[in-house]
Parts: structure tokens; C-alpha cells; sequence
């Protein structure tokens, strides 16, 4: 134990035989001078120290018992040598020991950081819960607040039974996390003269083929609030006309199939990740936290199921003009707003996943990133309606800001300021043209808006890394196993933007279809939609059996919202 | 008409995908990108939200 406690400053203690080979290798590397590297017979050299010898420690002086027996309110005598655990407490600290602490403080640094900001992510859900609610009628509010409750619970249980197998399966070593080297079984087919990864096959349950560890178990949960995210942007867009058994199968099979099969191609070492390595396509499909994985698969998959299932009762009169329908309570929508932008701080400096080491130090850039391109969302949304309505509209300003953040959240580990406020200024006022867009041309009934919030945004953040990119990132020397920085073609490389573009062609091809055909074969077994006396009455009593505001007296609809009739 | 939305949909996907073994050139498969992408949506908010417009509820009065 008094072996234990020595000091690492007399490191040269007897140092003959070539260094062992680190345990904690890339942590370890900066503990070993480059002189202690040359061979010990060569001239003049300094002698490499001996891994398992003890150390002598002595000048560290750690404070003793009866110091420590008084209290450290400096903190200046908590965490030292004496804190560092001898493997053989006999032999005493050796710098084996020494360097096997410090990789395992990296990565307990990373997983604090990647579950603290995973938990930040997991409160989105109510974020998103209250926006939702705000933005539809009370007569739907607990409905529409308990679909947003329960896709918590059916997402997370679709993704531990298979979703995250099938994401991330197959794309170990997951290095800042300590490797996970179970998770290294990809599904592929070989096309072109190429290999294609579809699928991972690892870690069903979390208990098959090495998923039973802890690094593990750190991914799973921060994939898991990524992939509840993008469930419940759905639940926005069909929002008080949706059968809750048809939402709670779509969302089952959206956290089982849809999303971690794109996520995989993207995160999970599939063919989208691959192009650059592949076919020379930059850095192939870069997506730092989920503009596309996330957001744009929630929005597209919205996008399918809205078609489907139709608009409002009273939303459009017979010769197709759009009623505005008010949600009530604009409070808890810009509530929810901020609680997004809270939950966006985890969403992006922490898909990082580390704190240290790999070039992590960047998630101050990110989060900086993060709120610039949040606040010039709201200011492009803002000014879009001042100018064009006469008016500060409170809900597209919210919507604004989401909508920066969801452009931003693809580029925010690759591009600086400057680029992240152009992209969040582009956003807010895109969103309120898609608004638009969807509601008097195409006539999908989206009664938040998510399909332009997260649809429209998320493909514009997948743009915007191969517009943006600077080439100044450095999360351990390459992206997608390409040596360098993400660059896009403002910065010099046009190619990483041709990568980003068969992202979106990916996500609008194929995603949306996915979606659209899991939720008609939905459709034809179960039916998506209430019956119209449901919808006229609020879904509160016939869905869910309970109203949200039992003492209000709720106010009846307009005639023309009960008739469709209208002009 | 919405089996061919969706087929118009997956053929702008499967483009891109193919063009990458047919050209080296990157301003082709740039092109060819942007020509899949204008694919699928035509499919999806053309023909797909068209089939489904002819039915709207707000038509039906």
C-alpha cells in the first residue's frame, strides 16, 4: 500500500529492456517521449523505462491520513497519486499502472460525456411532447401528448430487440468508446467490385455476439435517443386524425427497421459511409449528429404517412383552400422550443462521442455552432413572416429555430461560425416557404409542420456539409476511415458534396418509400385513420378514454371545420 | 398510380447508386444525382400525391 502511494516523477528508475507494449494504446502514446523510443544500445540514447517496474513516486507527496482527515475545501489535495490503483499492491505502483489510468480516464471522460449528453437528448422527448401539444387542439391533447409518451417506450423496445443490431452491428472498432470490438459483423453484397454494407448483425437484445459491455451499453443509449427522436417527429404531422394502434405499430417498426437501417449506411460502417473509400467521393456520406439519419428520416417517414392518411377534417373547403387551425397554447410551443434547443446541446457536441482525445476538444466549436445556427433560424423565420404576413408569427418563429438546429446538426462538427449562421439563417426562412409549399400546393395536412421542420431542413443540413465543410476538423486524423477533414465545395472539395446528394437522393428514394409502403401494408390491416365522428368529437374520449382538460368547457368548432364545406 | 410513385421514387434512388459504376466523372455523377433526386420527388409529390388527391376528404364534402 506505501509502495502505492509513490510519485511519478522518478520515472527513470531502472529502465533496460524495450518498453512493453501499452494496454490502453492510444492514451498511453502521449505518456512515452519520443527519445524513450530509440533502442537502448544506441549511443547516447535515454533508456526506455520498464512498464512493470515499480516507480519511485516519492516527491508527489501525497497529503496524509490525518490531512485528508481535515477536509479539502481547496481541492487541491483530492485526486492525486494516491488515487491512482496499483494492479499488485505489493509491487507498488508501476508505470504500467500509470498509463493504464490514463486510458481508462479518457474513457470514462468520453463515457460521461456521451451518456450526460445522451440523458440531454432523452429530455427532447418532452420538448417535443409540449410542441406538439401546443400546436393541436385541446380537444386532441391528450392523445396527442400520449402518443408522444409512448413512442419513448415502443421505440426503445424495438431498437433493444433488433433496431440497434441492424445500426450499428457491424461497424466496430467504435474507438473513443473503447473499441466495442463485439460489434463487428456487417451484412454485405458485393456490387460493382465493391462491397456494400447493409446490415449489422451483432447485438440483438444487447446480449448477442459481444454486445454485453459497457462501452456497448453507453452507444446503445445514445443511439436509442437519436433514434426516438426521429419516431416522434411522425406523431407531429398525423396528429389528431391518427389511430393509436396504427401509430404504435409504425412506430415499432420505424425504431426496428427503417431507421437503423439508413443509420447503418450512414453510422454503422454501411455503403453510404463507404463511398469516399470506395468510389473516391470525399469523405463519403458525412451526417456529424443526424440531419438526414434523424431528422429527414422522421420528416420523410411523416411526409408518407400525412399523404396517407389524409388532411384534417375542416382543414381544406371543397375547392381545396387551406383553413388555418390554431393550436391552444402557444405557451407550451415556444416552451417546447427552448427545451429543444436545451436538448440539441447534447444532441450535437455529443455525437462526438468523447470528450478526449480524437480531436474532441471541437464540441465547444459545435455547441457554439449549435446556438448560432439555432438563433439565425429564428431570425430568418421571423422576418420571413414579418415581411410577407405584417406580423412576428410566434409558432413559425418557433419553428424557425427548430429548424436551424436541424440544419445545423449535419454540418455542426464540420464547419465554423460564419458557415453555421448562413446555414441556420437559410433554414428559417426555408421552413416557412415549405410551410407553405406543402400546405397550398401539395395539401398534406401537417398540423406542426414537422415534415418542413425536419424533412425539408434535415435534407438541407446534408446539403450544407458539402457546401460548408472547412476542412478543419480533426476527430483522430479521418472521417470514414479517409485520412483528412471533411471539406465541402466552398473549401475545395466538390466531390464530398456528389457524397451528400446520393445521401439525399438515398433518403427522398428510398426511405420515403420504405415508410410509405410499411405504412400502407399498416394501412390495409389496420387502418391509419379515426372515423370522422372521432375526429369531430376529439380523439381525447373515443382514443384514449380520458380528456386532457376535464373542467374546460372546450369551445365547439366552426361550422365550416365540421362540414369541410367551406367557401 | 401509387405503385408508380413508388416505383418513380426507388429508380430516382437506384440511379445515382448505378451511375457510380458507369462514370468516374465527377460532374456527371453530380448531374446524375441531381436528375434522381428531381426523379423521386416527381414520383412521390407528383404522382404519389396526386393518387391520393383524387380521393381527398375535402373533396368529398
Amino acid at each position: 500500500m506505501i509502495v502505492g502511494m509513490l510519485l511519478l516523477c522518478g520515472l527513470t528508475a531502472s529502465a533496460q529492456a524495450p518498453p512493453a507494449a501499452p494496454q490502453a494504446a492510444p492514451a498511453a502514446a502521449p505518456a512515452t517521449p519520443p527519445a524513450q523510443a530509440t533502442p537502448a544500445t544506441a549511443p547516447g540514447a535515454v533508456s526506455a523505462p520498464v512498464m512493470d517496474a515499480p516507480l519511485d513516486v516519492k516527491a508527489a507527496a501525497p497529503p496524509s491520513t490525518d490531512e485528508l482527515a481535515k477536509g479539502d475545501p481547496s481541492g487541491t489535495k483530492t485526486g492525486t497519486v494516491s488515487d491512482v490503483v496499483a494492479a499488485d499492491s505489493k509491487k507498488g505502483l508501476t508505470l504500467a499502472d500509470v498509463v493504464n489510468q490514463a486510458g481508462q480516464n479518457r474513457i470514462a471522460i468520453n463515457f460521461v460525456w456521451t451518456l450526460i449528453t445522451g440523458f440531454l437528448v432523452m429530455f427532447m422527448q418532452a420538448g417535443f411532447a409540449v410542441v406538439e401539444t401546443g400546436l393541436t387542439r385541446a380537444k386532441n391533447a391528450n392523445h396527442t401528448m400520449m402518443m408522444n409518451f409512448m413512442v419513448y417506450g415502443f421505440g426503445l423496445f424495438a431498437f433493444w430487440v433488433c433496431g440497434f443490431a441492424i445500426q450499428m452491428g457491424g461497424g466496430a472498432p467504435y474507438s473513443t468508446l473503447g473499441g466495442i470490438n463485439g460489434l463487428n459483423s456487417e451484412y454485405t453484397i458485393s456490387l460493382f467490385g465493391k462491397n456494400f454494407g447493409l446490415w449489422g448483425t451483432h447485438g440483438f437484445f444487447m446480449t448477442h455476439g459481444g454486445a454485453y459491455d459497457v462501452g456497448a451499453m453507453v452507444m446503445f443509449l445514445f443511439q436509442m435517443v437519436f433514434m426516438d427522436t426521429a419516431l416522434t417527429i411522425v406523431t407531429g404531422t398525423c396528429a389528431e386524425r391518427w389511430k393509436y394502434i396504427a401509430f404504435a405499430v409504425s412506430s415499432v417498426f420505424m425504431g426496428a427497421i427503417t431507421y437503423p437501417l439508413f443509420a447503418n449506411w450512414a453510422w454503422g460502417g454501411g455503403w453510404l459511409a463507404n463511398l469516399g473509400n470506395n468510389f473516391g467521393l470525399g469523405h463519403g456520406y458525412a451526417d456529424f449528429a443526424g440531419s438526414g439519419v434523424v431528422h429527414s428520416v422522421g420528416g420523410l417517414t411523416a411526409l408518407a404517412l400525412g399523404m396517407m392518411i389524409g388532411p384534417r377534417i375542416g382543414k381544406y373547403t371543397r375547392r381545396g383552400k387551406p383553413n388555418a387551425i390554431p393550436g391552444h397554447d402557444i405557451t407550451w410551443v415556444l416552451t417546447g422550443c427552448f427545451i429543444l434547443a436545451f436538448g440539441w446541446f447534447g444532441f450535437n457536441p455529443g455525437s462526438t462521442l468523447a470528450a478526449s482525445g480524437n480531436g474532441a476538444l471541437r464540441i465547444s466549436s459545435i455547441a457554439v455552432n449549435t446556438m448560432l445556427a439555432g438563433c439565425t433560424g429564428s431570425f430568418g423565420a421571423i422576418l420571413y413572416m414579418w415581411i410577407r404576413y405584417g406580423k412576428p408569427d410566434a409558432s413559425m418563429s418557433g419553428n424557425g429555430l427548430l429548424a436551424g438546429l436541424v440544419a445545423i446538426t449535419a454540418p455542426s462538427g464540420f464547419v465554423n461560425t460564419v458557415g453555421a449562421a448562413i446555414i441556420g439563417l437559410v433554414a428559417g426562412v426555408l421552413v416557412c416557404l415549405s410551410v407553405e409549399f406543402f400546405d397550398r400546393v401539395i395539401k398534406v395536412d401537417d398540423p406542426v409542420g414537422a415534415i418542413s421542420v425536419h424533412g425539408t431542413n434535415g435534407l438541407w443540413g446534408v446539403i450544407s456539409v458539402g457546401l460548408f465543410a472547412d476542412g478543419t476538423s480533426n476527430y483522430g486524423g479521418s472521417w470514414n476511415g479517409v485520412n483528412g477533414s471533411v471539406t465541402g465545395l466552398f473549401y475545395g472539395d466538390p466531390s464530398q458534396l456528389v457524397a451528400q446528394l446520393i445521401g439525399v437522393g438515398t433518403l427522398v428514394g428510398f426511405v420515403f418509400s420504405l415508410s410509405y409502403i410499411a405504412g400502407w401494408v399498416i394501412d390495409i390491416f389496420i387502418g391509419h385513420r379515426v372515423p370522422a365522428k372521432d375526429e369531430l368529437e376529439g380523439l381525447d374520449i373515443p382514443e384514449m378514454g380520458a380528456l386532457c382538460y376535464p373542467e374546460f368547457v372546450l369551445k365547439p368548432e366552426p361550422e365550416q371545420m365540421m362540414a369541410t364545406a367551406g367557401d | 398510380m401509387r405503385i408508380v410513385g413508388i416505383l418513380l421514387a426507388l429508380a430516382g434512388w437506384l440511379l445515382p447508386v448505378v451511375a457510380l459504376s458507369m462514370t468516374q466523372s465527377l460532374g456527371a455523377r453530380f448531374a446524375v444525382c441531381v436528375v434522381g433526386i428531381m426523379i423521386s420527388l416527381v414520383g412521390i409529390l407528383v404522382v404519389l400525391n396526386g393518387a391520393h388527391q383524387q380521393n381527398a376528404i375535402w373533396k368529398k364534402g
